[in-house]
């Protein structure tokens, strides 16, 4: 990607694309996939089902620019379309493992399989595997909400455009996500000094 | 501010989402109440915990086997792709209907999952439509493994 490419907005090569330079598509990809790839991951907890669905994405989103009204707004465009695949991708999976049950399989693990450690995560012991299932466990309306916010660093107005939500309820959805977790993982709310600390900003 | 009042507000104060005035009341709660502090400090570390967990691995060449795929196949002369993935479907049905039966049929435990899926399309031309997939990782045992 050269400099020229970094400063172009999505809404121009969205147009170059469908003029015809359909090479220009693949800037967009590379501006896009890293996100695209962590918000599935952590949404499926899975990062080789994450890479296969993202390229589903891009397949999509290619064969849909038509569609796509111009409003400098390419990004909740792309993630409505990964929530939409990695949703379906989820009632597959689910209906799979019913379908499972029913032939009397033992596939207990399928739902809930584990990507293979990598060293760092082995290094920091068993926790952050802990977290990943625990995430899975949450609603999906609230591990979308919580992953936009946390993972994506989305504002509560840019989950809105992806989910059609409400704020308000996209708040209640994320404090809730927040309580359960913390509740599970037994994160200890003792009066403490070192708290004004924490705050994001 | 009632403590139950500030609870509700600790999640979209630390998301950034607070107005102004609203979160100087909460930081000024938090200076005099051990069991709000208590509370925020948890969110805290929640988050850190989060963060925490490591991103999936970077795919580089995600961008290729895109721009690879969609040279192989007419952008919007869809119409006879579509047809094709349909028919796809229908076949995948069928034999997973099959399949079903050769698997539950006794004296037939033994699936050969490998041969049925190597006859089957590949999951992966038709990424959108990909029910066959229920179908072949059941008779894989379940698990993605298998492929
Ligand atoms: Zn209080």
């Amino acid at each position: 990607m050269t400099m020229d490419d970094a400063a172009r907005s999505d809404d121009d090569i969205v147009g170059s694309v469908l003029e015809g330079r359909t090479r220009d598509y693949e800037i967009l990809i590379r501006r896009y996939s890293q996100r695209i790839v962590l918000f599935i991951s952590r949404m499926t907890g899975d990062s080789d089902d994450a890479r296969s669905i993202a390229q589903d994405v891009f397949l999509k989103i290619y064969e849909s620019l038509p569609h796509y009204r111009r409003e400098n707004n390419f990004s909740a465009f792309i993630f409505k379309v990964a929530r939409n695949m990695t949703l379906n991708f989820l009632k597959r999976r689910q209906r799979t493992v019913l379908f499972s049950r029913l032939l009397g399989r033992d596939l207990d693990r399928a739902p809930f399989r584990q990507d293979p450690p990598r060293l760092s995560e082995l290094e920091q012991g068993e926790r952050e595997g802990e977290l990943t299932r625990q995430l899975r466990l949450l609603s999906e309306e609230q591990r979308l909400a919580l992953v936009l916010k946390v993972y994506l660093e989305f504002s509560y107005r840019q989950i809105r455009e992806v989910t059609g939500w409400s704020v308000p309820k996209i708040e209640t959805l994320i404090s809730r996500a927040k309580s359960r977790l913390k509740k599970s993982l037994r994160l200890q709310e003792s009066g403490g000094e070192a708290v004004m600390q924490a705050r994001e900003q | 501010m009632n403590c139950r009042r500030i609870t509700r507000l600790l999640s979209p104060w630390q998301d950034g989402e607070l107005d102004p005035d609203l979160g100087r009341e909460v930081e000024r709660h938090l200076r005099g109440c051990a069991a709000c502090s208590g509370r925020w400090a948890a969110l805290g570390e929640l988050r850190q915990r989060l963060l925490r967990v490591p991103p999936p691995a970077d795919d580089p060449f995600l961008p290729a086997r895109v721009m690879a795929r969609l040279q192989a196949r007419p952008v919007r002369g869809g119409r006879l792709l579509r047809a094709a993935a349909w028919a796809a479907v229908f076949a995948a049905v069928f034999a997973g209907g099959f399949l079903l039966q050769t698997a539950i049929a006794p004296g037939a435990a033994t699936a050969p999952a490998a041969s049925y899926s190597s006859v089957l399309l590949e999951p992966q031309e038709f990424g959108l439509l990909s029910v066959h997939d229920d179908f072949l990782d059941l008779f894989n045992g379940g698990g993605r493994e298998a492929r």
